[in-house]
């Protein structure tokens, strides 16, 4: 046999079918090389996002303290607003419950008929405002709230007078019922409803005078003036 | 498989791949993992701040607009600062009396009669000032006329827009020209306040 027949089968069995022609004992260490460059390359990717995302953070936390000052003046006026803004807010609601009675009470003396002697015309006091927190038990110590939980004070008018009959009396009634008191003076005539406006308080024989006085009639008339809306 | 067995080249090519394998694993282990949970950090930290700088740059940029908003505001207040009731000697009766005095003679009413009462709340609004304001609310007794009455109301509604009419009543007397006149008229005035 001559020197140039012979060859080295130097395959395994197992890599003569493989796909792969590199041996197994080069592409394990290439492999493992690849690996340890990957995660270099990874780690180095890392780092850098890592600097990069430090950098911006050094970079805008600058930007911030530089503005600081500017900053916290804007974030004072922002607080001051916020604050006048809820105080003025409260005194609108004080604005919003303002009735002008001038108007009223000066038509009321030319609608007034001759017959009627006005003897009392009033617009009550509201009841005592009642700071109790709802739902404290009476006796029970409580923090008093900062406001009403309501924000509508009813106002009515009380006219209360003496007349020799009560014609006059029907006459003044009709004329409050005109366009000069009904921006202010509520008519509701239904007597089923609560509001109802005027009610006769009471209506009598005058008893309070003898001689002329007995001959007259005693009377009181509520009537429901526009509620007071402390509301914007 | 045996070492011993092995020849050089396959010992080699095992140990190389065994120390890069390690060395990988290491990298991985001892700096990828660290520089991951580090990137999550700074990303964080990042993220913080541009919020804070974004909402810095926005209000900043609204600082004309809060300047604007103070003025309309403070201007608002103004109107409301100057019908406040100032008190004259410490007394707030005393305050409305120098206010209404003039008024009622100049409308014919005497014998003018001031009494402070207690303050009476307002609704808050729903973000709660620091300095709440209430209704202060003077009692005025006098003589007079019903249209002397009537005359001195429409001049207080007119010189003081701001001060309301709580409460009145005209009380009719023998002498027509000196029926017995009682108004309740109300200041704004400051409250409490819910911060100390």
């Amino acid at each position: 046999m001559s020197a140039k027949a012979y060859h080295l089968n130097l395959l395994k069995a197992s890599e003569r079918v493989s796909s792969s022609p590199v041996r197994i004992r080069v592409m394990l260490p290439v492999l493992a090389m690849f690996a340890v460059a990957g995660a270099v390359v990874w780690w180095g990717s890392l780092l850098g996002r890592v600097l990069l995302a430090r950098t911006s953070a050094q970079t805008l936390q600058t930007e911030i303290d530089t503005r600081k000052a500017a900053y916290a003046d804007v974030m004072e006026k922002m607080n001051l607003a916020n604050e006048l803004e809820s105080e003025l807010e409260q005194l609108e609601y004080y604005r919003a419950g303002r009735n002008a009675y001038g108007g009223v009470l000066t038509s009321l003396a030319e609608v007034m008929p001759l017959k009627i002697q006005l003897t009392r015309l009033e617009i009550p006091q509201p009841p005592p405002q009642s700071l109790v927190p709802p739902g404290v038990l009476p006796g029970r110590p409580y923090t008093p709230l900062w406001g009403p939980t309501g924000n509508v004070e009813s106002v009515s008018l009380v006219l209360a007078g003496r007349t020799p009959k009560e014609t006059p009396i029907v006459t003044l009634m009709e004329s409050l019922e005109s366009d000069a008191f009904t921006n202010l003076v509520t008519i509701v005539k239904d007597p089923r409803r609560s509001d109802q406006s005027p009610k006769v308080r009471s209506i009598r024989q005058d008893a309070s005078r003898r001689g002329e006085g007995s001959r007259m009639l005693a009377f009181e008339i509520e009537y429901r003036v526009k509620d007071r809306r402390f509301a914007k | 498989m045996n070492l011993q067995n092995m020849a050089p080249n396959a010992k080699r090519s095992l140990l190389i791949t065994v120390v890069f394998g390690a060395a990988a694993v290491c990298i991985y282990l001892f700096a990828v993992v660290p520089s991951e949970g580090e990137l999550a950090r700074a990303k964080t930290e990042l993220g913080e701040v541009q919020t804070r700088h974004e909402m810095m740059m926005r209000n900043l940029s609204g600082a004309d607009k809060v300047k604007e908003r103070l003025e309309r505001i403070n201007a608002g207040l103004d109107k409301f600062r100057a019908a406040v009731l100032a008190p004259s000697l410490e007394s707030y009766a005393m305050g409305a009396k120098k206010l209404l005095d003039p008024l009622a003679a100049g409308a014919g009413l005497s014998e003018t009669e001031y009494e402070e009462l207690p303050l009476v709340a307002l609704p808050v609004p729903k973000r709660l000032p620091v300095q709440l304001f209430a209704r202060r609310p003077i009692r005025l007794v006098c003589r007079g006329s019903y249209q002397a009455a009537v005359s001195f109301l429409l001049r207080v509604e007119k010189e003081f827009p701001l001060v309301a009419l709580q409460a009145m009543s005209i009380t009719a007397q023998t002498d027509p020209l000196a029926q017995r006149v009682e108004f309740v008229f109300e200041w704004p005035a400051k409250g409490g306040r819910t911060k100390k």
